[in-house]
This record gives structure tokens, C-alpha cells and sequence, in this order.
């Protein structure tokens, strides 16, 4: 084990935190507002394809991202419209958002799968900072979407705990009826709630074709929409939680192609298990917490609003 | 108090109407107060008073009469109509988030864009300490006791500036001190040129707490702002249960009562989530034939009580005897087998489904019995339900369309007739008639008496006074979990019932 | 000010599931055919060429049938699931577990014959599915952990054990390095009932129609429907929720673990990978779209099997196999519209004028 090793290491943790900490975090204001969405996976893929597709087309990656922000919000909107505004079951429609969402990328991408990436997200030059040793070859040759993550997190955690919206998002997450009774538009802020999760989906996605793994192909996403999703229930909904739990996915899918450098004897695929065995036993633990005090789950995850009509 | 006719009412509701399905729930309706005054408003359970008090926080839309605030009209079709023109209303179900502070339930929706914990948490103490409302700010709502929530509740409407305050029976989740905490609340927010509107059923908190009363009885209002000073118990309890003939209801006995117990309770205690004892140590007997009464203000045992005979309290220890035999250590389904039958509170929802049809609710207790080895036998489960259907006279249209079609009185007569079926030694029945028309009353009347003439005990719990002195043998009262009264109710009155209600007995031994 | 908003019927459309079913697959064709069209095919060519090899000929229907048994147990496993008002979302999972279960005995016993080999397969599938379900129905029957995130993450866990397995310990030696396991026994094979059909058509229509049967008739699927209906009525009635809650996760579990037995030995020849080919997430849609009854869930289970079928055969013209995925999604959402507005009818209305309600 060397020191490049070790580097390579640091960066593809970053590198893959950066993936499941945007579409996590998507994920946490979605269900913050009370609307679990299953529809990560299928998001993720169509931002991925969306931002490949503008990247080839305009060779301009900032584009791209956006573009596959818009998307995948528009696409999230499927979920919005079936579970917030008609009150389908949100466990049925965000699975068959996934579906669709996997499908329609494949479909659509079908003559991306063999296109050279022209747009990338590269590391981000800061001069004099990424000169420093271990940290300017790691934390400061991070790439902007990177660097973007860690300022959304920070945002969205302002947003949620100092200000009246994020108080109001967190109220119709908790009590839906207590929130629309305080005058909140219940039905108006899970949907941008869900769009929001759907945007920041959409630029895991863009992180995934641009920067971590250039190029489309179908299956591309390989399950780390779920990981996002269990990473919500191991940060217990909290944005910083949720970044301290994708760096520690993240690293884990890391050290799965170096665990024979380490002469580690293990199988990578066993190793591959623990996000989710972890995200169990943490569902487990904060459950035996929640025994004499209300769970930190948002209340009104997964139940449809509609005002009472007498 | 200002001179009535140069200031205008805080509060003027007029000729209130407003009608359910099958209910009417305001039938003109009538309601002044002057500002700056505590003002009760009095009536039994179902006299309208939630439901007017919904008109004027704009939660239902009045089908007739005029709502007007300082002397102007005002037409609310949301809540938010309502709490923007200064009404705020604490709901008997507290309308709070239990994961957030004080502070954030107090603020939310009605804060700067901006939110600094600190300054919002500072603001809410202020108000707070301004009407004497004792709280911490940055407690999470789900620590706090009821009586804290409820202040709470109370910060949220001052927090709006709500200049009519609405409490809907604020003291039946209290404790005595807390109550009298907030006796002095609300003549601090008064003092502040602000109109409480305080609704209850009990006679002396009225007469310490406010200063008019206004009497609602069947929808309509029978006496409007009498001052307090005026008032005594028995004339309330009059206004409030009216002249009502008061022998002629009274049942016949025709058979003697057994002297063999059907029911034997003793030494039995339930504890709620806080830890209180809401079930304190009661003991009761219902001979066989013979109907007791239990009569108490709601919330005060009498549920947990029914529940924990029933075996259905999982936090109820106490000794209960069917017939003589110890039930204590068994399971509902065993109890009901050696004899206990069960009429609850909640008929739908409890006693029974409502999204399953009539013949799958009528064999809820005898489906083992109608069964062949696994298999249910479905012509005898149909015969047993057309047998309900016809003996107690339910009307149903379909008898594989889901029970929840049904009316009240309907869906009572199939859930009592189904528990008299399995021909049970005692009947224990929790608020039988409470919601249903007069038909509807007058059947499960008929229905107990004719069981307690056969022989059948019967465990009546009920808010409805004059029901309890129509059908019982025996009176028992219950008052904050205790057994604290024993009347013969050819004998007794109600101004006697009542005043052990309001637990005036433990007053004056105080 | 105008605004529309939902209000609900006095009584729901009659039929409203099976017209909801035929305005979903409406909306998915139309859309399909936008999405076609966009993309340079024929939506007539297309969808005459799924019709055809789906339902046009025995061949066909043999396939289409054959693809109805994974789906419709998967169905069958989440509409048990959810007639506790539970989500078993992790009937993919199962299904390899299943495999897993199943593959170990032809292993452990590859000389067996046949009609002893076969019932020992698909009694290990059915035990297999059942231990991935013990842990979430345990966790929720005494803990009360929602079962929505641990079958979900079990999903992930039985697919890399499956990868562990054919990568490692049970990789074929003479599989030119592929990620398979050997081949099975010959004699483990379902009997063919005709054309590409087999056994396993039978047997998943005789536990669908059998645990119908159950669960209308007896005694147990009585409790459970009071279960499933009401919570306190249950207690009232004395029926243990905590059993309940506990038996049925673990039945559902066990049901789609036949799923995976039957793929097995009756689809393919040996343990890959992709054994379950998200026939588990596919029940979710069977289940959903049949209101979680055993009856729907069967016919439901043929019609997405023979899109699956369709949309495999469509490969051939070029046409992405996604396309049978987005038509079943299409469905779903298409129906879920429909059902909300055979309950709901859409109505303008004003802000309601003052004093207007009388």
C-alpha cells in the first residue's frame, strides 16, 4: 500500500459521495415534506442520459447539468402529480417511476451508448490549495459538482431549520392538517419538494455520466438510486447525517476494487452488502429509540393529503 | 364591564343553523359576548357547541345566520379566514407538531421569512410571561404534559393576536391545579381587552372561571348571557338537560333483580401513557338482571374502565369476575366466551369493521362457531346475520355491502343485537345511544331492557343523564378515575347526580 | 377565482378497477406510439408484432403463460403483503433467495430422480423466500420497523449474494470464466405441459387460486381481513395483530420464494445472476393494478406478461426492449389517473361567495 493508492482511494471517495450525497439529499427534502419517493433510481438514470446526451450535443457540461436538473424535475413531476395531487399510493407510483424512468433513459439513449463523451466535469483548479499535499491532491481537486453538493447541503440545511419555508416543509412533513390548518399549501410545497428531489437526482445523474464514469450505457445507475435511499434512513433525515453516511457508502463502494491492493482476502461483492445491512440495523436501532419518544421519521411520510370535506 | 350599548359585541352569532346528514346540529343558534369578558357556553354532549364554535372559527360554513365580529358581518369559508380576522380556536385535539419546539409550533406560518431559533424563541417567552403562561420555548412539544400543550395551543392564537379566543373543553384534559392555572390565564387575556369564549360541560368551573353563560340545549340557544353571580347548579343543570318529564320515563320493573352477581370488579387500576391513574382502584358489582348506571363527565375512567373489563386495556390490572369465575387472566375472546359481552364506545372502528359488509360483521363473534373444520360455512355465517338483521330489526339495503353505508342507529342495533347473540351473562355497553336519532335511542333502550328482564346484567355507561335515570337499577358516578357516588335513582336528583359529576362531594370533605 | 378541485362521487363507477386497467393500457399505447413514432418505428407494426408473438399463436401463449407465473406469484406475495396493508417491496429479493434455495439442494443432491428432486427444489425455494422475509416480519411484528426499507434493502443484499455465489464458491469451472453456476440436474427440469409451457404454469395457478380460495372461505383469511380492515376491531375481536403481521410477511416471503424455485428449475438451466429480472418489482405493478386481490392478480399477472413477451419480441425490428418497462409503468400511472377519477370527479368551482350555501 502506497501513498498513490491511498489517494486514488480519498478521491474516488469523494468521487462517489459526491453521487449518492446529491440524489440523497434530494431524497431528504422529499421526505422531509412527506412524500417518500422510490423513484431515485429511474430520476437518476434519466438526469444521467439527459446530461450525457446535452454533453455530446453542446460539449458544454454546465449545460448538461442543468438540463438534466430540469428533466428529471419535470420527470419527478409523474410522482408529484399520481401521489401529492391525486393521493395514489407513494410506494406503487415512486417503484413505477423507477421502471419508467430506467426504461425511458434506455430507450432514448439507445444511439448515446456508443458516444464519446465531449462535456466532463474536471477537478477544479485552486491555484496555491491544490498544491498542498494529500489534501490539494484530494479535497482540493474536487470536481465543481463536488463542490456544489457540499453548498446545496449546506443550503438545504439553513433553508429547513432558519426559514419560515423550510419550517412550513418540515410542518407538512410531520402533520399535514396542522400545517394546512396553520395556512400552509400543503399540496404546493410537496410538490416543490419532490421537484427539488427530483432536480438534485437529476445532477447525481450528471455526476455519474460527466465526471465519474463518462459515457451512457443502459444500467448505467446500477442501484445506487437505492443506496440514496436507504442513505436518507441511516442520516435519519438529517442533511449533515446524510453527507457523514455518503461518505461512508461511498467509501465502501470505493475500497470494492481496491480490496486486494489492501490484501484484504474478502470478496468485494460481501463487502458491497454493508450500506444496506447497515441502513437495516440503523432502521432497528432508531425504532428501540423511538420507544418512549416520537421517531425522527417525518410523521406523515407516505400518507396522502386531502382536506377534510364534511 | 363598558357600557353594553355604546360597545359592540366581540362576538355576535345569530340565528345559527347548520345541518349534517341525518343530523341537525345548530338550529338557530344564538350568541353575544362583550369584549374583554370570559364567557361559557353550557350545554350536554351533542347540544351544539363544538359545532357552533366550528361556524365561527371557519371550519364549517353556517347553512343559515349571521357571524359578526365588533358588530360587522363576516362570512368565513377557511380557517385562515378566521384566524386572519382575529378568532383563534383551541381544539379539544391539539393541533401541534410533537417533534418541534414550542417556539416552532408557535411561529409556524406566521413568522419572519427569516428564522433565528433564538430571537423567535426570546419573542414567544415574552408573550408568554405577558399572559402568564407558564413554558419553555425550545422544548420539544412531545415532552410536555397536556396542560403544557394546551398553553401552547393558547400562544399560537396569541401569537395571531386573536382577539376572541375560543377554548373547547379546555379543563377535560387538565388536572384541578392546572385548571385553576388556567382560570387565571383567561381573566389575564380578558384583562387584556380580549373575549374568551369557554366551553364546558362542568357547573362550577363555569361559575369560577366566568363572568356570562350562555346555555345551548338541542342545537338551539336556551338561555343567553346570564351573569354568573345569577346562576346555581341546579338551575343549569335544568337549562342544560331541560324540564324533561322526569317520572314518566322512568322504567317498570317487572322481574325482581337475582341475587347472583353477574359481573364482580374489584381493586381495578389503569395507568395512561403518563403514567397517571386514569382507572383508580374501582370496584363495582352488577347482579344479574339487574342495570347499573355509570354516570361522569367524559374523560373521567370510564372508557378505560369498559376497556379493561372487556380485557382489551393491555395497562388494566384488576380483578373481574364473570358469573364468579376469574376472567382476569384472560384474553377479550375468552372473556367473551365465558359470558362478557362488549357494546364500546367507538362502535364503528372498534366493535365493528367498516369496510367489511353486514354479514361479515355480524359474525364476528361466532364465525369459530359457524365454521367447518378451516372453512367457514357461508350459508350458516348468512343465516346468522339474517337472523340480527331481522330480530333487531336492522335496516340494511344489501347484506354484502359494506357496513359503513349504514346509519347510526342501524349499525348500534346489529352491534348490540350481535353481542346479546351470543347470549352473555353480562353486557357491559359504553355510550349505547350516544349520536343516534330518537328512534334509534328508544330501540336500544328497548333492547337492554328486554335483556336485563331475561336476566342479563348490564354495565351502562353513559353521559346522558336522563337515560341513566330511566333504565338503571343502580347509580354509580365517576369522577377522575374514583367511584365517587351510589344513588338510588327513584329517589335521587339530578342537581345530587350532578353536583358528584363536578366532584363537589370531594369538595366538601375538603 | 376558478379553480378545479377533486370531489368525491356519491358511489364510485361501477367496475372502476377493470375500466381503470383498460384506460391505463390505453394511455401506455398512446404514449408508447408517441415515443415510437419519435424514434422512426411504426406503433401499428410494433404493436401488431407484440400482439402477435404474445397472443397470436400457442408458441405464444406459451411464453406469455410462462412469464405470468413469476409475476403473478410476485403479485400474489405483495397483494398478501398488503392485504395486512403491508408493503412487501422485497419479492425481488425473495425470489433469488428462492433460486438460491432451490440451486443448493440440486447441489447438495444431484442424484435425487426427479419427482423426489423437484418437490425438495421448490420446498427449499419456498424456505428460501420465507428466512429473506424473517427479518423485516420480525422486526416489524415486535418492533413495529416499517418493512417498506428492510425488504427493500434485503432486495440489494440477496442480489449480491447471488453475484458472491456464481462469482466464488459456486462458480461453474468449465464456464468459460462466465459468472453462472453449473448446470442443473437434467432431471430437475419442470415437465413441459406444452410448447415453451410448463408444470410451474399449473402450480402458480393452483397457489393463486388456492390462497383466493384461503382467504375468502377460511376462518384464518376471515381474521385476516378484520386484521387488514381494522386494527382495534382485531383486538376487540381477539386476534392477535402481532401473529398476523408476522405470518403474513413471512408467507409473502414464501410465495415469491416459489417464484424463484419455479424460474429455476423450470426456466432456466442454471443459477445466474438475473434470475429474478425484476419479476419482484413487476409484482408490485401486478398487485397494485389488482387492488390486491388474489383473482386480479392472476389475469393481471397475463396481460403484463404478455407485454413483457411483446416487448421482448420487438427487439428484433430494432425497437429497444425498454419499451415493454415504459409500457407497464405507463399502465400503472394510466390506471392509478383512471381509478382516482372513477372515486373522484373533477368539479370548477368559485371561491365560495358569502352566504351562498344554504
Amino acid at each position: 500500500m502506497n501513498q498513490e493508492t491511498l489517494i486514488g482511494l480519498f478521491i474516488s471517495v469523494i468521487e462517489f459521495g459526491t453521487l449518492l450525497y446529491l440524489a440523497a439529499l434530494g431524497e431528504t427534502i422529499a421526505e422531509k415534506s412527506g412524500v417518500l419517493n422510490l423513484g431515485v433510481e429511474g430520476m437518476m438514470a434519466m438526469g444521467g442520459m439527459t446530461a450525457f446526451w446535452v454533453g455530446v450535443e453542446t460539449g458544454n457540461p454546465w449545460m448538461a447539468l442543468l438540463a438534466a436538473m430540469i428533466v428529471a424535475a419535470l420527470f419527478s413531476m409523474i410522482h408529484g402529480v399520481a401521489a401529492v395531487v391525486m393521493g395514489a399510493d407513494q410506494v406503487v407510483s415512486g417503484l413505477a417511476l423507477t421502471i419508467l424512468g430506467l426504461g425511458l433513459a434506455a430507450f432514448l439513449g439507445e444511439d448515446l451508448v456508443s458516444k464519446r463523451p465531449e462535456a466532463r466535469f474536471e477537478s477544479v483548479n485552486l491555484g496555491p490549495l491544490s498544491d498542498i499535499p494529500w489534501l490539494g491532491e484530494t479535497l482540493f481537486s474536487m470536481s465543481a459538482l463536488s463542490w456544489l453538493a457540499v453548498v446545496l447541503g449546506v443550503v438545504a440545511w439553513l433553508v429547513l431549520t432558519r426559514t419560515r419555508a423550510g419550517l412550513a416543509l418540515r410542518a407538512v412533513g410531520e402533520s399535514a392538517a396542522t400545517a394546512d390548518a396553520a395556512g400552509t399549501s400543503v399540496v404546493k410545497i410537496r410538490l416543490i419538494a419532490v421537484a427539488i428531489g427530483g432536480a438534485l437526482a437529476g445532477a447525481s445523474g450528471a455526476h455519474l455520466t460527466l465526471a465519474l464514469a463518462p459515457g451512457w450505457s443502459e444500467g448505467t445507475t446500477a442501484g445506487r438510486g437505492w443506496i440514496a435511499v436507504a442513505l436518507v434512513i441511516f442520516g435519519a433525515w438529517q442533511p449533515g447525517r446524510v453527507l457523514v453516511g455518503s461518505l461512508l457508502f461511498g467509501g465502501l463502494i470505493a475500497l470494492e476494487p481496491r480490496l486486494q491492493t489492501f490484501g484484504v482476502e474478502v470478496s468485494p461483492i460481501l463487502l458491497s452488502m454493508l450500506p444496506y445491512l447497515l441502513t437495516i440495523g440503523v432502521l432497528i436501532l432508531l425504532s428501540v429509540r423511538s420507544r418512549n419518544r416520537p421517531s425522527v421519521a417525518p410523521a406523515a411520510i407516505g400518507i396522502a393529503y386531502r382536506r377534510e370535506e364534511r | 364591564m363598558a357600557d353594553s350599548a355604546a360597545t359592540p359585541y366581540a362576538v355576535e352569532l345569530d340565528g345559527i343553523w347548520k345541518r349534517f346528514p341525518g343530523v341537525i346540529a345548530n338550529a338557530g343558534a344564538c350568541l353575544r359576548v362583550r369584549p374583554g369578558s370570559v364567557h361559557a357556553v353550557l350545554g350536554e354532549n351533542g347540544a351544539g357547541k363544538t359545532t357552533l364554535m366550528n361556524v365561527l372559527a371557519g371550519v364549517y360554513l353556517p347553512d343559515e345566520g349571521d357571524v359578526r365580529l365588533d358588530g360587522e358581518d363576516r362570512h368565513f369559508s377557511r380557517p385562515a379566514d378566521a384566524i386572519a380576522a382575529g378568532v383563534g380556536m383551541v381544539h379539544q385535539e391539539f393541533r401541534l407538531i410533537p417533534t418541534f419546539t414550542v417556539a416552532e409550533n408557535v411561529a409556524l406560518g406566521a413568522s419572519p421569512r427569516l428564522i433565528s431559533r433564538s430571537a423567535i424563541e426570546k419573542d414567544v417567552a415574552e408573550l408568554a410571561e405577558r399572559f402568564g403562561l407558564a413554558t419553555v420555548p425550545g422544548r420539544e412539544v412531545w415532552q410536555l404534559s397536556m396542560g403544557e400543550r394546551q398553553r401552547v395551543e393558547i400562544l399560537k392564537a396569541l401569537w395571531r393576536d386573536a382577539k376572541v379566543l375560543i377554548l373547547d373543553e379546555p379543563t377535560a384534559v387538565l388536572t384541578p391545579a392546572e385548571a385553576e392555572e388556567l382560570g387565571r390565564i383567561t381573566s389575564t387575556m380578558a384583562a387584556d381587552g380580549r373575549s374568551i369564549i369557554f366551553i364546558s360541560h362542568k357547573l362550577d368551573e363555569v361559575t369560577a372561571f366566568c363572568d356570562e353563560a350562555t346555555v345551548l340545549r338541542g342545537g338551539a340557544t336556551v338561555a343567553e348571557s346570564l351573569p354568573v353571580e345569577t346562576l346555581n347548579g341546579a338551575m343549569l343543570a335544568e337549562l342544560m338537560v331541560g324540564e324533561a318529564t322526569e317520572v314518566s320515563q322512568r322504567r317498570t320493573r317487572t322481574a325482581p333483580v337475582a341475587e347472583a352477581n353477574a359481573l364482580d370488579v374489584s381493586e381495578m387500576w389503569v395507568t395512561d401513557v403518563h403514567g397517571r391513574n386514569v382507572v383508580d382502584g374501582v370496584g363495582l358489582t352488577v347482579r344479574q338482571g339487574e342495570i347499573v348506571g355509570i354516570a361522569g363527565v367524559a374523560g373521567n375512567g370510564q372508557r378505560p374502565l369498559a376497556d379493561a373489563i372487556a380485557g382489551l386495556n393491555s395497562n388494566g390490572v384488576g380483578l373481574v369476575e364473570v358469573a364468579g369465575k376469574d376472567v382476569s387472566a384472560l384474553p377479550p375472546r375468552a372473556r367473551n366466551a365465558a359470558g362478557l359481552a362488549y357494546v364500546p364506545e367507538d362502535r364503528i372502528g372498534v366493535g365493528l369493521a367498516p369496510r367489511m359488509n353486514v354479514v361479515e360483521n355480524a359474525m364476528m363473534r361466532a364465525y369459530r362457531d359457524l365454521s367447518n373444520g378451516p372453512f367457514i360455512d357461508r350459508d350458516a355465517a348468512e343465516a346468522h346475520a339474517e337472523t340480527l338483521v331481522e330480530d333487531y330489526n336492522v335496516k340494511v339495503g344489501q347484506m354484502h355491502a359494506p357496513m359503513a353505508a349504514l346509519s347510526g342507529g342501524n349499525l348500534q342495533r346489529l352491534l348490540v343485537g350481535r353481542e346479546i347473540a351470543g347470549e352473555p351473562t353480562v353486557l357491559v355497553a359504553a355510550q349505547p345511544t350516544r349520536g343516534l336519532d330518537v328512534q334509534g335511542v328508544a330501540a336500544i333502550q328497548r333492547i337492554l331492557l328486554e335483556q336485563s328482564a331475561s336476566g342479563v346484567g348490564i354495565l351502562l355507561i353513559s353521559e346522558d343523564l336522563e337515560e341513566l335515570f330511566a333504565l338503571s337499577d343502580r347509580l354509580l358516578v365517576m369522577h377522575e378515575g374514583r367511584i365517587v357516588g351510589e344513588f338510588d335513582p327513584d329517589v335521587a336528583t339530578r342537581s345530587e347526580v350532578g353536583a358528584a359529576m363536578a366532584g363537589a362531594n370531594a369538595e366538601a370533605d375538603a | 377565482m376558478m379553480n378545479m378541485r377533486l370531489v368525491r362521487r356519491d358511489t364510485p363507477l361501477a367496475g372502476g378497477q377493470v375500466r381503470a386497467f383498460v384506460v391505463g393500457l390505453l394511455i401506455a399505447l398512446l404514449f408508447g406510439a408517441v415515443l415510437l413514432i419519435l424514434s422512426g418505428h411504426s406503433p401499428i407494426t410494433v404493436y401488431s408484432k407484440m400482439f402477435d408473438s404474445a397472443l397470436g399463436s400457442p408458441r405464444g401463449w406459451s411464453a406469455t403463460l410462462t412469464r405470468a407465473v413469476p409475476l403473478g406469484l410476485a403479485g400474489l406475495a405483495v397483494a398478501v403483503a398488503g392485504s395486512m396493508g403491508m408493503w412487501n417491496i422485497g419479492a425481488e429479493g425473495q425470489i433469488i433467495a428462492g433460486a438460491i434455495g432451490g440451486a443448493w439442494i440440486a447441489r447438495i443432491a444431484p442424484e435425487l430422480p426427479g419427482p423426489v428432486l423437484i418437490p425438495a427444489m421448490l420446498g427449499a425455494a419456498v424456505l428460501g423466500g420465507a428466512f429473506l422475509a424473517l427479518g423485516p416480519a420480525l422486526a416489524r411484528s415486535r418492533l413495529g420497523v416499517n418493512e417498506i426499507i428492510t425488504t427493500l434493502m434485503l432486495n440489494e443484499v440477496a442480489i449480491r449474494v447471488v453475484r458472491y455465489l456464481v462469482n466464488g464458491p459456486w462458480k461453474d469451472p468449465e464456464g468459460n470464466n462466465f459468472p453462472i453456476a453449473p448446470e442443473l440436474p437434467e432431471q430437475s427440469a419442470l415437465p413441459t405441459l406444452f410448447e415453451r409451457a410448463n408444470v410451474g404454469v399449473l402450480i402458480a395457478a393452483v397457489v393463486v387460486i388456492g390462497f383466493g380460495l384461503w382467504a375468502s372461505r377460511s376462518a384464518w383469511g376471515y381474521e385476516l381481513k378484520i386484521a387488514g380492515s381494522s386494527e382495534k376491531t382485531a383486538e376487540y375481536v381477539g386476534i392477535s395483530m402481532r401473529a398476523k403481521l408476522f405470518t403474513v410477511l413471512v408467507l409473502s416471503g414464501a410465495i415469491a420464494g416459489l417464484a424463484g424455485g419455479i424460474e429455476l428449475t423450470g426456466s432456466s438451466s442454471r443459477l445466474v445472476e438475473g434470475v429474478a429480472n425484476g419479476y419482484g418489482f413487476t409484482g408490485i405493478i401486478v398487485a397494485a393494478l389488482a387492488l390486491m386481490r388474489p383473482s386480479g392478480v392472476a389475469a393481471v399477472a397475463v396481460a403484463l406478461g404478455a407485454v413483457q413477451i411483446g416487448g421482448e419480441a420487438i427487439q428484433t425490428q430494432g425497437v429497444p426492449s425498454a419499451t415493454s418497462n415504459i409500457l407497464q409503468a405507463l399502465i400503472l400511472f394510466g390506471a392509478l389517473t383512471a381509478a382516482v377519477f372513477s372515486e373522484y370527479r373533477l368539479v370548477r368551482s368559485a371561491a365560495v361567495p358569502s352566504g351562498a350555501a344554504a
